[in-house]
């Protein structure tokens, strides 16, 4: 199996807000920086269906030169190689300017299965994924927990030729609301959006780090013609427009109070 | 005209949409709503919309449709909004919307915002707020161009009773699609739902959270007996579970769970910052602690100051009438 | 259980300015020399290199132009010229200015950086030149063969709370070296093993300590311009402590502001971060963060005893450089240019060493020559008793370091120094009868804006562990529901300055409750702890502190 994992680098979750004077992006100095936790537990997905059924993982990102550590410990933890799409704009860009980049990169290569985390830490938007399944022309299914990869008539997990009908297809796990799941099948080649902590990641082994150091990191620039489809105007910290109303008098009374204010006020019951 | 796609489950509306209705009339301001239903039989569904009045109701109905799929979906409103040529889209940021609306989006070729928390008018039109940075941030949102554009907006962002209703019925309209069934690539089974393995804090609507006051494990079940009481799941933080009172899947915190249910309430929580970041995006927040300087009631909508084991009964009392 | 191997010729045990320094080093003495290139390895605990680095910090540029001479080109991250000094003397809430700087605490020409930075820096020169620097593998054992030390065995990873490895289990690697440098830091784990094992501190004073407290701030409308170097001593101490603070002014309207504190205080309800808020409460300190906010928060330990009491640094396949081995001038609070000359010179030593094929104690003991004829003597002799003359209380500290630097350490008699932790009196001798409680002597209010609570601070601190991991502090604790409380009143609770320990009162005994997540890393507890039964060893690899800036 052919499987791609798209990544993204993303500041730590200790990070202390700070904001360019223009407040129209964060001020990048003295950030660390971290893979995305959702792409990372798709990456690890990506291993294990590779460990189960053999092939190889390449990994994919689209940001700035610092990327590459990240891309560095995916390699680490086992991905055969990777796809830089390398430009600095690409660090505060919308979904669909990375999904277009990331697909300019990934569709000559006809990966069987393409993985991403379900949403960025960052920005947040939960749409790259699902876009990119559109550009590379491919069946999707989102906030996935489990895979389960089923052979092709033929015995092989790969693409078949065209017009034959998919040799292999998968069969995914979708996270529904309140407890509820739903399984999907698709063909392959096809797009899976990860939900986060589906498994336990793998450490980046000594040895892992010393194979990365030869393992591939193939560049390519920022394809043209990509376009934002909206554009952050301004950051800031959330404010807190509330204010704190105490309650007094004695326990029956202020429970009476509070949940009448609860029921009528904040409408919480 | 703005479009809101409401969301059905066998036939039940989901209620939900009444929210997107709501924030599609904020978008609107007076201008005109319809509001779509797609789905294999949706009558209960059209009827209960259409008693609104909110706007004309579109039934969408295709066998291909009776199941939900993110291919026949996005196929179908294709061509809804081909035909209807909607100013804006809005639906409510669900674990459907979220598995197409960005594909949509994408299909259209038109700008989605999601997870959208409030709408700001300014000179230059509309422009919407959406958290970023796992809610440490609140970004200011402009869709480009002057095109349609989509929206999703986070569930309780936009309150279902600030929809204004119209005691005139509105009309329902037969909506025909075509779609190709083979050109839907999803097979989907049906939903299930699963005995809880795992508690899942995110997804609670509600959450009693108990901190030190409650001083040992003997007497959590005070806490547990109001969380019962609320339908919320218990949650703690993080001493609590280094104790070993409650698992660690139930902390809140920076080393647990960052958690925005309705409504949260602390019990005994002195409110160190590194609970407050993991809660402080809670709708509403009710803290019961001794201490009134705990820092806990700097972020509380509504706090006492008081003995936990004595509140606590007297809110149970007061829930049971 | 069989543990990966990896063999290399030189193996630096800490990503810190001397092991960077030594790494940078013997690559260009590779290149100069030519041959059979040889395998070089860094082993660095945190996440990334500089994570765990904190200082104030003056920099000494003597060894960085050494080193890297084109640094500047090179985009090394130096925040700002010192453009002007001033020392204070603060008596309770007034402030005396010294007209005069102390030659010591002259910083013409010296930079302020963020140590953080400059260690990153650092560790991407390393890594242009091919040094391979793992990050997230922490040294947790010395590897010997009979007396000779081969290298070192990391911790495993991926084990549970109770000692049980996980699905995600990774079993520590040994890294076998010809040559071993260990800049494992102040109070370094390995080490420490290492002084313990081969008796390196033999004929030597004992180690001293002191610890650091540090914060940076965002102060729009600049308290303090940028350059501006501001030292005190005096308030909130008192004549039997040794410390003082420091505010230093970065561009872009940050402020460095710290304060440390000699590990060998006599109170036992002494609580250092205490000082540090009340440093704050000075007029001259709090007029300076005005309006300003708290961004990070960081505590460090510092090797204060000073050349007297750095052990012997060269032993069969190893030797010790920067803070491991206690180089640090506590005169002029500069340790970072002593560190990266230590780790520069520790690199020619080994480097000739394995040319030669004697990595033995004999081999390498022209490391310590060098270390004699080099800037790093010629600095720290002079001063060598400063520290342990402080120990007679404020003014003859002041008299003998005034006298050192007259006579630039001649005839100056050698001061017995003293390990700080025996120094701590019990509650019944310092307080002639037990205090009913223990909360701190120098406690102060905490209104969160200016002054913080330990847990608020340690938030600030980026500090982050796997929380399903063995608590790394390992504790002999029948003290502490014993005899600690009635002696000490548990100083750990007041000398760690990041809420790790904390005393619980279940059916009437004291239990120690050890929050390890909460570890900045600072070594303190190790130090001070007045039975010694205190050992920190490396959590898991890549988990500590975040001193992004600091």
């Amino acid at each position: 199996m052919k499987i791609a994992v798209c990544l993204k680098q993303v500041p730590t979750r200790e990070w202390q807000p700070r904001l360019l004077d223009d407040r129209r992006w964060i001020r990048e100095q003295d950030v660390s920086y971290e893979m995305n936790e959702p792409d990372a537990y798709a990456l690890e997905e990506g291993l294990r269906l590779r460990e189960k059924h053999g092939g190889e993982v390449v990994v994919c990102s689209a940001g700035p030169t610092r990327v590459q550590q990240m891309l560095r410990e995916a390699l680490a933890r086992g991905a055969d190689r990777a796809l830089h799409v390398e430009d600095d704009s690409l660090a505060s860009t919308d979904a669909f300017v990375s999904a277009g980049a990331l697909a300019a990169a990934m569709s000559d290569e006809r990966f069987d299965l393409v993985l991403t985390g379900l949403q960025s830490d960052d920005q947040g938007h939960g749409q790259t994924g699902v876009v990119l399944a559109e550009r590379l022309g491919i069946p999707h299914s989102t906030i996935v927990i489990e895979i389960q990869v089923q052979a092709g008539t033929d015995g092989s997990a790969g693409a078949g030729p065209g017009g034959a009908g998919p040799v292999a297809a998968i069969r995914v796990k979708r996270e529904l609301e309140g407890g509820w799941f739903q399984w999907v099948a698709m063909p392959l080649p096809a797009l899976v959006t990860i939900q986060s902590g589906i498994n336990q990641l793998r450490y980046a082994t000594l040895r892992g780090i010393m194979a990365a150091k030869k393992k591939e990191i193939r560049k390519i620039s920022r394809p043209p013609g990509l376009e934002a489809s909206q554009q952050i105007l301004s950051l800031a910290l959330p404010t807190r427009t509330k204010h704190t109303e105490m309650l007094s008098g004695s326990p029956p009374e202020v429970a009476r109070e509070l949940v009448r204010r609860l029921r009528e006020e904040a409408k919480a019951l | 005209m703005i479009l809101v796609l409401a969301e059905q489950r066998d036939g039940h509306l989901n209620r939900a949409s009444w929210e997107a209705v709501a924030a599609a009339q904020r978008l609107a301001a007076g201008g005109p709503l319809s509001v779509a239903v797609l789905g294999g039989s949706v009558e209960s569904a059209c009827v209960e919309l259409a008693s609104a009045g909110v706007g004309d109701v579109l039934e969408v109905v295709d066998p291909a449709l009776e199941a939900y799929t993110p291919d026949g979906y996005v196929a179908a409103l294709a061509q809804v909004i081909e035909a209807a040529q909607p100013s804006a889209i809005v639906l409510a940021h669900t674990y459907q919307a979220r598995d197409f609306a960005p594909a949509l989006a994408a299909r259209l070729n038109r700008p989605l915002v999601t997870d959208v928390v409030g709408i700001t008018d300014t000179t230059e039109g509309r422009t919407f707020l959406r958290q970023m940075f796992h809610g440490k941030l609140v970004a200011d949102v402009r869709p480009t161009g002057n095109g349609p554009f989509l929206i999703t907006v986070q569930i309780g962002a936009f309150r279902a009773d600030q929809m204004r209703t119209n005691s005139t019925q509105s009309k329902i309209v037969r909506t025909p699609v075509v779609i190709d069934r083979s050109a839907i690539r999803q097979t989907p089974e049906a939903p299930f739902r699963e005995a809880k393995q795992a508690v899942d804090l995110g997804q609670a609507t509600r959450i009693v959270a108990v901190g030190r006051g409650i001083k040992s494990l003997e007497q959590l079940p005070v806490a547990q007996a109001l969380a019962d009481a609320l339908e919320a799941e218990l949650a703690a933080s993080r001493p609590i579970c280094d104790n070993g009172w409650l698992p660690m899947e139930r902390q809140v915190g920076s080393s647990g769970q960052t958690v925005a249910p309705k409504l949260y309430v602390a019990l005994g929580i002195s409110g160190a910052i590194q609970h407050l970041v993991g809660m402080k995006g809670s709708r509403t927040i009710v803290a019961i602690n001794k201490d009134a300087d705990a820092p806990i009631f700097e972020v509380a909508d509504y706090g006492i100051v008081g003995d936990l084991f004595e509140i606590t009964p007297a809110l149970l009392e007061e829930l049971k009438k | 259980m069989q543990h990966e191997t990896l063999d290399v010729d030189v193996l630096i045990v800490g990503g810190g300015p001397a092991g960077l320094s030594a790494a940078i080093r013997m690559a260009q003495l590779q290149q100069q020399a030519g041959g059979e290139p040889l395998s070089v390895v860094v082993l660095e605990k945190a996440r990334e290199a500089g994570a765990h680095m904190l200082s104030g910090a003056v920099l000494d540029t003597s060894a960085l132009n050494e080193l890297i001479p084109d640094f500047r080109e090179r985009g090394a991250p130096l925040a700002a010229e010192v453009s002007r000094d001033d020392v204070y003397f603060l008596p309770q809430t007034s402030q005396l200015r010294f007209p005069l700087i102390p030659p010591p605490l002259r910083n013409h020409g010296n930079y302020i950086v963020s140590l953080q930075a400059l260690v990153r820096w650092l560790s991407e020169q390393a890594e242009n030149q091919g040094t391979d620097i793992l990050t997230g593998f922490a040294g947790q054992h010395v590897l010997t063969d009979g007396d000779r030390v081969v290298g070192v065995r990391t911790g495993d990873r991926g084990v549970g709370r109770g000692g049980e490895p996980k699905s995600s289990f990774d079993a520590g690697v040994e890294i076998r070296a010809k040559v071993t440098i260990f800049c494992d830091g102040v109070r370094g784990n390995l080490t420490k093993e290492l002084i313990r094992r081969f008796a390196l501190g033999r004929g030597r004073e004992p180690e001293q300590f002191a610890i650091g407290l540090k914060e940076l701030w965002d102060v729009p409308r600049g308290g303090v311009t940028s350059g501006t170097v501001i030292h005190s001593m005096g308030y909130p101490l008192r004549h039997e402590e040794f410390g003082g603070g420091f505010v230093y002014g970065l561009p872009g309207g940050q402020i460095s502001v710290g304060f440390v504190v000699g590990l060998d205080y006599k109170d036992p309800l002494f609580d250092p971060h205490m000082a540090f808020n009340r440093f704050k409460q000075h007029p001259l300190v709090a007029a300076l963060l005005t309006g300003g906010q708290m961004l990070r928060y960081g505590a460090k330990a510092l090797p204060e005893g000073g050349w007297n009491t750095v052990p012997r640094p060269y032993l069969d396949g190893a030797l010790i450089a920067g803070d491991a081995g206690g180089f640090l001038n506590s005169m002029r609070l500069k340790g970072i240019h002593l560190a990266m000359r230590t780790g520069m010179l520790a690199a020619e030593s080994a480097f000739e060493a394995i040319r030669a094929e004697d990595t033995s104690a004999r081999g390498l003991a022209a490391y310590q020559e060098k270390i004699d004829r080099s800037a790093v003597r010629a600095e720290l002799y002079p001063v060598r008793n400063v520290h342990q003359a402080f120990g007679f209380g404020l003014a003859t500290g002041l008299a003998f370091a005034g006298f050192s630097m007259v006579t630039e350490g001649r005839w100056a008699p050698d001061v017995r120094g003293h390990a700080g932790h025996r120094r701590m009196q019990t509650l019944r001798r310092y307080y002639g009868g037990r205090p009913t409680s223990h909360i701190a002597s120098n406690a102060t209010a905490i209104d969160r804006q200016r002054t913080f609570d330990k847990l608020t601070n340690v938030h600030y601190s980026g500090t982050a562990h796997e929380e399903d991991q063995p608590v790394h502090l390992l504790v002999h604790s029948e003290v502490c529901s014993s005899i600690c409380g009635p002696e000490y009143g548990h100083p750990c609770t007041r000398f760690c300055p990041a809420d790790v320990y904390e005393i619980v009162e279940e059916a009437g005994r004291s239990r120690l409750q050890i929050n390890a997540s909460n570890c900045v890393h600072c070594k303190t507890c190790d130090i001070m702890d007045p039975y010694g039964v205190i050992t920190w060893v490396p959590p898991e690899g890549g988990g500590g502190p975040q001193y992004g800036g600091m």
